[in-house]
């Protein structure tokens, strides 16, 4: 009895001191959606990957990486989202969080974070305002680093860059003729900042504006703003979308035989299934991206392949944000020597870490900083079914842009 | 000393000689104490919440439940309340202690200026436009987000306590007191005569009553407690965002109100003491927790199934009787009222 009340204490302590040899990480997503799904995919490869090598090395000390899975459900309820923080803050005692999607709900987790002087790594939201928030109030809001995506300034930029490329492309082909650009950009507050921005910025990069439609961003059909873009002899469609009004612009610009081509944000030509989706109608649209067969860094494509090979279809820049973010804490910790937050902090904001989708380096805002040879994003384009990278030049993999027939 | 012997008897003849006066008293000495038995950061924003979204449903249990004025767009207090609040103190730099009330009143005008628009309308066309005024809302922060923040709402609001105990007892005590003074007003002559409209408004018209003034005073009251909900939600989430607004939270309330039970006070508040709590422990099992609406909705029906009348009342029924002829509720056990001593049950006497 004695014996057996003995083994069974050791087995409770080997169990606690194994425990104590874990770092622990949140994974704050929407689980049930694909945003969430995503952060956890990534987050579950990066973890495999590193507890495979040996874990994290904290001080000569070996330890693994112990995942806390935590759905946010942040697209429903932004109170839920609070509440999926605050547990695993308290309740799992993890050290550090990753993840987050909706900038509403994250601005509110980043509150929680800062209450509790957490790191939290965001893998989602694109608002400007939670880099501002560091820079305001740097003591209080010093735990929150955006490693995915660039915020939405950053995004801007480089969906003008692609288009300027195309425009470019244009103009070699037609014999200098000037692209005349339609907008067609979803009736929502995130686009209104991008519009005035087009307006004001497509005569300086000698594009002639032919005009703005605006459909609702869950709009079933766009017959008669594709019209009036094909009335208006548009070369390029400039597109703002991120609703499902971006499946039904890509297969009525295809059925209506636009020559037009579309360039910009669309966020539904990111998925692997628009192509099916738009009953292959979709050719030579196009759209910016996070991550792609294409060797960004050299990380990218082993990523892309391992992740396509695990879960049987391509990530999303939750997923990589999500991965980057696991290993980028790794390289901190290693280099501190610590999981102490306050210890991590200048680490992470001196650090240049080569992640899948860039070159991650942090500004004064904890946002990433933009542009070559950090991280700009890329561009692809459907072609035949297939997405292709054409954006940025000068990476192994990019392929020609393709414009159609005249 | 008198006052303690004063107390007793009432507790005594009051409040101990009900099973659901008892429940209430627990429960409340339960809300008063829950800091000291956990005071864990997560259970304390847990029963914050809790709070804040009781002293909403039973802002709409007055107006849908009482007066029959089932409002399908009860998020526009709310959200009125908590934008209100939250721009008063952002921008203007007031105490949040104050702006809270200003918030309150700013949804006492939003109700009073719906239940005057909505007047002469009655039943589903009533609900369907109470419906359309928090998406109009909506828009229009959308139409100046320099003013409202737009689609991320105003950020960076301070607290009402730096503490979570301190949060959780100013929200505690708001529900408190509300939730007394909403169920003291429905027990009242006011009271009756918002059932009265609600099951007959042109008698209770042809008896005297002016019932469109009891109409939009009684949207005006409602407003005002929910938006004070919102106006404490704002502050406590540091961030009044277009989700409060959102249908889904309309809706909600909807649901606390009819699963703890119509024209009660308390049953919708035990509802959301009950459901809030359940969704999110169900969200903290894993994958299970992905399914946890579908959960909360088979919880819902099961409950309306065997319950119509909601969870409260078929509670109340279930452990108390009332006395055929005083009207009084008894104990159910008991076979003679304690009042009038008529008998409660056939046999007894």
């Amino acid at each position: 009895m004695l014996r057996t009340l003995l083994a069974a204490a050791a087995a409770a302590a080997i169990a606690g001191g194994a425990q104590a040899q874990t770092v622990k990480i949140a994974i704050l997503g929407p689980m049930a959606f694909v945003q969430g799904e995503n952060h956890w995919a990534g987050a579950e490869m990066a973890r495999d990957e590193i507890n495979k090598a040996g874990g994290i090395n904290v001080g000569g000390k070996r330890v693994q990486i112990e995942l806390i899975r935590a759905d946010t459900n942040e697209i429903q309820s932004v109170p839920d989202a609070t509440n999926a923080i605050e547990r695993v803050i308290t309740r799992d005692k993890v050290d550090f969080l990753v993840g987050g999607f909706r900038s509403e709900a994250v601005l509110a987790m980043q509150e929680v974070a800062a209450d509790n002087k957490k790191l939290f790594l965001g893998a989602g939201a694109a608002h400007p305002q939670l880099g501002a928030k560091v820079e305001k109030d740097y003591n209080r809001f010093k735990y929150w680093f955006r490693v995915t995506p660039l915020h939405v300034g950053d995004l801007v930029k480089a969906s003008f860059a692609v288009l300027g490329v195309a425009a470019a492309q244009f103009r070699q082909e037609r014999k200098g003729a000037t692209p005349k650009v339609a907008i067609i950009a979803e009736k929502a507050i995130w686009t209104e900042g991008i519009v005035k921005a087009a307006q004001a910025n497509f005569p300086k990069m000698k594009l002639d504006l032919v005009g703005l439609w605006q459909p609702s961003a869950v709009a079933t059909d766009v017959s008669a703003e594709l019209a009036g873009i094909k009335r208006s002899g548009a070369d390029l469609v400039f597109t703002v979308l991120s609703g499902p009004v971006g499946i039904v612009v890509g297969r009525q610009m295809g059925e209506q035989q636009l020559a037009a081509v579309a360039v910009g944000i669309n966020v539904e030509a990111q998925k692997d299934e628009f192509w099916q989706a738009t009953a292959g109608k979709a050719q030579f649209v196009s759209t910016l991206e996070t991550v792609s067969e294409v060797e960004m860094t050299p990380k990218t494509v082993p990523f892309y392949n391992a992740f396509r090979a695990r879960f049987k279809k391509g990530p999303t820049y939750n997923a990589a944000g999500a991965y980057d973010a696991l290993h980028l804490l790794k390289e901190a910790i290693e280099k501190a020597g610590t999981t102490d937050t306050e210890k991590l902090i200048p680490v992470l904001e001196k650090t240049i870490f080569t992640g899948v989708g860039g070159v991650i380096e942090f500004d004064k805002r904890h946002d990433l900083i933009f542009g070559p040879g950090r991280v700009t994003g890329l561009a692809i384009q459907w072609q035949d079914g297939h997405k292709i990278p054409f954006w940025p030049a000068g990476v192994k993999g990019i392929k020609p842009f393709k414009l159609p027939a005249p | 000393m008198f006052l303690l012997r004063w107390m007793w008897a009432n507790l005594r003849n009051e409040v101990l000689v009900l099973p659901s006066r008892i429940l209430a008293l627990a429960w409340v000495v339960a809300v008063l104490l829950l800091p000291l038995a956990f005071p864990d950061a997560y259970v304390l924003r847990i029963a914050t919440f809790a709070c804040l979204f009781a002293i909403f449903a039973a802002s709409w249990d007055l107006l849908a439940g009482y007066t029959g004025q089932v409002s399908f767009g009860h998020a526009l207090f709310f959200g009125a309340g908590a934008y209100a609040s939250a721009l008063l103190s952002l921008r203007l730099g007031l105490s949040p202690w104050f702006t809270v009330w200003i918030g309150a009143a700013v949804a006492t005008v939003f109700g009073a200026v719906v239940g005057f628009l909505c007047q002469r309308l009655r039943g589903a066309y009533l609900s369907l436009a109470t419906l359309a005024f928090p998406l109009i809302a909506l828009g229009l922060l959308f139409a100046f987000p320099d003013f409202s923040g737009g689609e991320l709402g105003v950020s960076g609001l301070r607290r009402l306590a730096a503490s979570a105990t301190g949060n959780y007892y100013v929200a505690a005590l708001s529900m408190l007191a509300i939730v007394f003074g909403l169920w003291l007003l429905a027990d009242s002559k006011f009271g009756i005569v918002l059932h009265a409209i609600r099951d007959d408004e042109v008698a209770a018209r042809a008896s005297g009553i002016n019932t469109p003034r009891y109409k939009l005073a009684v949207f005006a009251l409602s407003a005002a407690a929910a938006g004070f909900a919102g106006a404490l939600f704002a502050h406590y989430l540091r961030i009044a965002g277009p989700s409060t607004l959102e249908v889904a939270l309309s809706f909600q309330v909807v649901i606390w109100g009819i699963f703890g039970g119509a024209a009660t006070i308390y049953g919708p508040v035990a509802a959301v003491f009950i459901l809030y709590p359940l969704t999110e422990w169900l969200g903290s099992y894993g994958a299970f927790g992905e399914l946890r609406l579908l959960a909360f909705a088979v919880i819902v029906l099961l409950v309306l199934l065997f319950m119509p009348r909601g969870l409260a009342p078929w509670v109340r029924d279930k452990v108390e009787s009332q006395c055929p002829r005083c009207k009084q509720r008894n104990r159910a056990w008991r076979s003679v009222c304690r009042l009038c001593n008529a008998p409660l049950r056939l046999g007894a006497a």
